[in-house]
């Protein structure tokens, strides 16, 4: 077999031209067999590619390769126009198929919700005569736990993808991290059926998270034009079957997801602005702000038709924070400080939060990595929410006039008749309506010592729950425990004042609920603008936005977002705004990997094959180098070709041999290789033959001619830069007479990262 | 009837009902006479108005006056009828009528032209509109007690439910009250057995009563409507159920707190035996780790091809 030795001629030859260059840096190190460690924080998983963004192979764009001059001579201007309208149509639909699918969730869950709660509270009343209290115990608990058992179910064995709030996912999606599955129908479908059955079932959880990831997959789906999981091609939308298009939509659908989540259509474009953006434009803005509206106005038409009042549109997002009126609820220049005292204690609890998930997600990751052990535990925390929410039940002896108080599922338990337990209107309920309530039931519904237990116990519920293998999300959870320490403290306050002028504690429960939020994910522009839309009055901005001002100073301080540390212990390469700021010493020829799997402009079929199928090495582009046939010396680089392209040439096999033989063959167009994205064969299913691997083949005409290279000498902080703003997938290292030294991945840029004793390097590791 | 029986209820129940209730017919001498003279003299003012200014045509003004009459009769209705509420039965009448007076001022055209017709001239000639508001505060307090709950569709009387419910009200009344004769209350507070083993029966009906109206009008009330009931039916529940639970104390719930705390730690304890076993005896997970290859490692790359060739 002469093919393994001339792939490794290559390799060795560039290899040699390395150590030439650098040999001065070479030292003995002893030969380490691959060893394995426990999962820790400090590791990037091989599993996630980078998603070409600006990538010179994928993005036709700037692949300015024979075929796609071809393509652009044929397009002319009408034809742009008809794109731009597209995208506008495409907008739209992305708008009103993500407020349907809110719709569906929010109805879906209110009446199954309402089922449950009524069989229980059925079901106590019956017992807390007669006795046998233990029993309803066993009800809600048992019912709670084979409802999260269907959703944890459908989770862990189908899409495991659709765990969790969904919204690092997309967070790692628009920073150019490709993760599999994350903009999948079959993912959409699971994580609205989760939310819905972890929501039904209990779980101190939102509805409102998902409902970002729920918007971006529509989005990936409907700018495709097809569905790979249905297997049906609508031949619709070709023009956008690439990264950069597909990307665009995404955020659209992640902005129409915040919106319809929380009724906040600015507040959702800021959060595609502000997770996802490494580069922006103004159309693009008005295109993604269309698709927010076309969303919250979607939700709030089928909503109230649904409600009954059609015309008045007054739901406009999954939650509503209700009215805060400027005359009730208006706060003083004086209780400014007050709030910025809130935001320091929602910081130091976001930060307890996110610490105790810490040590809980890498426990997970370690030990409970099996599905039936994931499920187990869901049902679990299932059950215990519901044990504990019966225990506080029961042991409160809080009692409030049912009278002119709109409780939807009034416990009486051990009040007297005609009272309802008020703990019962925290714990018995959807954890939206909680917050609602929370916000607005009139001074003095809750006691202290009822919100006082409250707090502590969802605390510890919620901060256990998140990282579960269950669809749902950490909004609405963090709301209520801040709302409830918010109005704990908002009573205290006036009661330390004697009731004097801060009356209502409905703000405070406001401000508290801001406070832990922003204390738990660390958003800042965003979740100012959301709540302050959510609750629809504009002069709350002011403290709003100092109190998740401060929660975030509080809380980087000790450690960092739940977002980005369940990104890091996923080992996701996520590549941060800048470069770690001590890492000018480190030059390009230091981070990137060397030897380079090198193709020469006319190669042999057999070695692109094995190059292709080497395991070992899981290269996604290849240099293409000049080298004359029959000699084995390598000149310099001529561009840049794609594990994917490659792959859609063998499929079609275009050899120079076959080209000579049947000039009747038709030439390969642009629309081959958009066709076969983004899920191009696996090369195993590529069948080629013996005398077709003696074939030779021309990477010239597909080839990216003029890939980015940088110089030995570049500073980690310029390749980054490079990297971030142009959405590169692989940057060439090239020395002084344009031979190729090393490629520079994304990985090698994400290793670095500043930790407590300055620069630190992860390990990579496979999964 | 029912403000009668009140009259001749227990003390205790007197206090618990409302001392409004005794004295709401009282009225002081001195000023109802001096009310009567300012009004001989309005009458007066506005009677020796020449003719030539044409202020009021005297049938609007006799409109006028039915309105302020009607106005006075209704709010001195529902003043007497605060405590213990009795809005809807005692005042509908009043309400009624005050509604068609106020109809017949909005109606009236008048017989002279257009400019002086009676509705713009008592409704909407100053700023003030006293009439105006008058009729929205009776329209507001009427539909903030929900009294349209508790009445026949066209307003006239109480609704068959409302009438069984009030017989039923009266008659666990009279039974409290027949229990509680001959024992004085101040001695022995908590023993109120006998009411409640006597008018169990009578308070469960009134309470699946109450529970059954409340339903059906959440059913039948469109989202227009409010879940209430009318405040007369409410409030007299109320008052029963906190007579029964918290005066005579008679609601006394089964609690089985054994059996609860068993189960409940039982289940807490469930997440700690999992949590232990999964961490003895689940493996833990490893990772591989993958040597970069980078520049630094040549050797190594280099030793890996030798091996190779």
């Amino acid at each position: 077999q002469l093919t393994p030795s001339s792939f490794l001629r290559i390799g060795q030859l560039s290899n040699v031209d390395l150590n030439e260059d650098v040999h001065e840096l070479e030292t003995e190190l002893p030969r380490q067999r691959p060893n394995e460690i426990p999962h820790n924080e400090k590791l990037l998983s091989l599993k996630y590619e980078a998603s070409a963004l600006w990538d010179a192979s994928l993005d036709y764009d700037n692949s300015e390769n024979q075929l796609f001059l071809e393509e652009e001579r044929r397009i002319n201007h009408t034809a742009f126009r008809t794109v731009e309208i597209k995208r506008w149509v495409i907008c739209a639909m992305i708008g009103i198929l993500t407020g349907l699918v809110a719709c569906f969730i929010d109805i879906v869950v209110e009446n199954l919700a309402g089922l449950k709660y009524r069989v229980v509270k059925g079901n106590i009343d019956k017992f807390t005569e007669k006795g046998g209290l233990s029993f309803s115990l066993l009800l809600w608990a048992t019912l709670n736990a084979s409802v999260v058992m269907v959703g944890s179910v459908i989770v862990a064995f189908i899409e495991p993808v659709a765990a969790g709030s969904g919204i690092p996912q997309i967070k790692c999606y628009l920073n150019g991290v490709k993760i599999p599955h994350v903009v999948r129908l079959k993912t959409l479908v699971i994580k609205v059926c989760g939310v819905i059955l972890s929501v039904v079932g209990g779980l101190a959880v939102g509805k409102e998270g998902p409902m970002i990831h729920s918007g971006a997959v529509i989005a990936a789906g409907i700018s495709q034009g097809r569905s790979t999981s249905l297997k049906r091609d609508f031949k619709i939308f070709e023009y956008f079957r690439r990264d950069t298009e597909k990307r665009d939509f995404v955020s659209a659908g992640a902005a129409a997801g915040v919106s319809a989540a929380f009724g906040a259509p600015v507040g959702g474009v800021l959060f595609s602005l502000e997770e996802g953006a490494s580069f922006w434009n103004q159309f693009l803005t008005w295109r993604i702000f269309f698709a927010s509206m076309i969303s919250t106005f979607t939700l709030n038409s089928v909503l109230s038709v649904y409600h009954g009042n059609a015309w008045d549109l007054s739901s406009p997002g999954l939650i509503n924070f209700g009215r805060f009126d400027n005359e009730k609820m208006g706060y003083t220049i004086q209780e400014i400080p007050i709030f910025i005292f809130m935001g320091v204690v929602g910081g130091i609890l976001g930060a307890l939060f996110n610490a105790l998930n810490y040590w809980l997600t890498m426990f997970r990751i370690r030990y409970i990595h099996r599905p039936c052990l994931q499920v187990v535990e869901a049902m679990l925390v299932a059950a215990v929410t519901a044990t504990v929410g019966f225990v506080m039940i029961y042991c409160s002896r809080d009692c409030q006039p049912i009278q002119g108080s709109t409780v939807a599922y009034p416990l009486q338990l051990f009040c007297a008749d005609g009272e309802y337990n008020s703990m019962a209107t925290a714990f018995f309920n959807t954890p939206e309506k909680s917050v609602v309530n929370l916000f607005h039931d009139a001074p003095g519904s809750y006691n202290p010592m009822t919100l006082g237990m409250f707090t502590l116990m969802y605390f510890f519920l919620a901060c256990w729950t998140y990282g579960l293998t269950v669809s749902a999300g950490v909004f609405i959870p963090s709301l209520l425990i801040g709302a409830a320490w918010g109005r704990l403290f908002g009573i205290s306050l006036s009661y330390l004042t004697k009731g004097s002028i801060w009356a209502d504690p409905g703000k405070y429960a406001l401000m508290g609920a801001a406070a832990q939020l922003g204390g738990i994910v660390r958003m800042t522009l965003s979740l100012t603008v959301i709540m302050m839309e959510a609750t629809g009055n504009v002069t709350y901005g002011f403290p709003i936005m100092l109190v998740l001002m401060t929660a975030k100073i509080v809380g980087d301080y000790f450690v960092e977002g739940l977002y980005d540390m369940h990104i890091q212990l996923q080992s996701v390469p996520f590549l941060h705004w800048e470069a770690p700021v001590t890492s000018h010493s480190l030059t390009a020829r230091e981070v990137m990997s060397a030897p380079v799997t090198c193709l020469r402009r006319i190669e042999r079929v057999g070695t692109v094959v094995d190059i292709l199928s080497d395991t070992s090495s899981n290269h996604n582009g290849f240099p293409v180098v000049e080298s004359n046939p029959g000699t084995t010396q390598v000149a310099g680089l001529r561009g840049l070709i794609l594990r994917s392209q490659l792959i859609v040439l063998l499929k079609h096999k275009v050899f120079v041999e076959r080209a000579n033989l049947s000039l009747v063959q038709r030439r390969l167009k642009l629309k081959d290789f958009r066709d076969a994205y983004p899920r191009f064969p696996p090369i195993q299913s590529i069948h080629v033959s013996q005398d077709e691997r003696e074939c030779m083949i021309d990477l010239s005409e597909f080839m990216n001619p003029s890939p980015y290279t940088v110089p030995q000498e570049a500073s980690l902080p310029r390749v980054f830069k490079l990297f971030r703003a142009l959405g590169l997938r692989h940057l060439v290292v090239v020395n002084n007479r344009n031979e190729v030294v090393g490629m520079v991945t994304r990985k090698d840029l994400a290793r670095y990262r500043l930790g407590k004793e300055g620069l630190e390097e992860l390990s990579l590791a496979q999964t | 009837m029912a403000p009668l029986r009140c009259l001749v209820l227990l003390p205790a129940l007197a206090l618990a009902l409302g001392p409004a209730a005794a004295e709401g017919s009282r009225r002081l001498p001195a000023l109802e006479a001096l009310g009567q003279a300012e009004e001989l003299a309005e009458e007066l003012w506005g009677a020796g108005l020449p003719g030539d200014l044409p202020e009021l045509e005297p049938e609007c003004r006799q409109l006028l006056a039915d309105f302020a009459e009607g106005s006075a009769a209704l709010t001195g209705c529902l003043g007497r009828s605060a405590r213990p509420v009795r809005l809807c039965q005692a005042c509908h009448r009043h309400y009624r009528h005050l509604l068609a007076q106020y109809g017949n001022i909005a109606r009236a055209v008048g017989n002279s032209s257009e400019s002086h017709n009676c509705a713009k001239s008592i409704l909407t000639s100053d700023r003030l509109q006293i009439v105006v508001t008058l009729s929205d505060f009776f329209n507001e307090t009427w539909e903030a007690a929900n009294c349209p709950n508790c009445l026949k569709n066209n307003s006239e009387g109480l609704s068959n439910s409302t009438v069984e419910f009030l017989d039923l009200f009266n008659k666990s009344l009279t039974c409290f009250e027949h229990n509680l004769q001959g024992q004085t209350i101040h001695l022995s507070v908590n023993n109120y057995t006998e009411v409640c083993k006597n008018c169990n029966k009578t308070y469960k009906m009134l309470n699946d009563l109450y529970n059954n109206l409340q339903r059906t009008n959440r059913q039948g009330g469109e989202s227009g409507h409010s879940a209430h009931l009318c405040i007369d039916v409410e409030d007299a529940m109320n008052i029963t159920r906190k007579l029964w639970s918290r005066t005579f104390n008679c609601s006394v719930p089964c609690s089985d707190t054994v059996p609860v705390i068993a189960v409940s730690s039982f289940i807490l304890f469930l997440p700690i035996v999992f949590y232990l076993s999964s961490f003895l005896h689940s493996k833990q997970k490893k990772r591989i780790l993958i040597l970069p290859k980078r520049i630094q490692s040549n050797a190594s790359l280099v030793n890996i091809q030798e091996k190779y060739s």
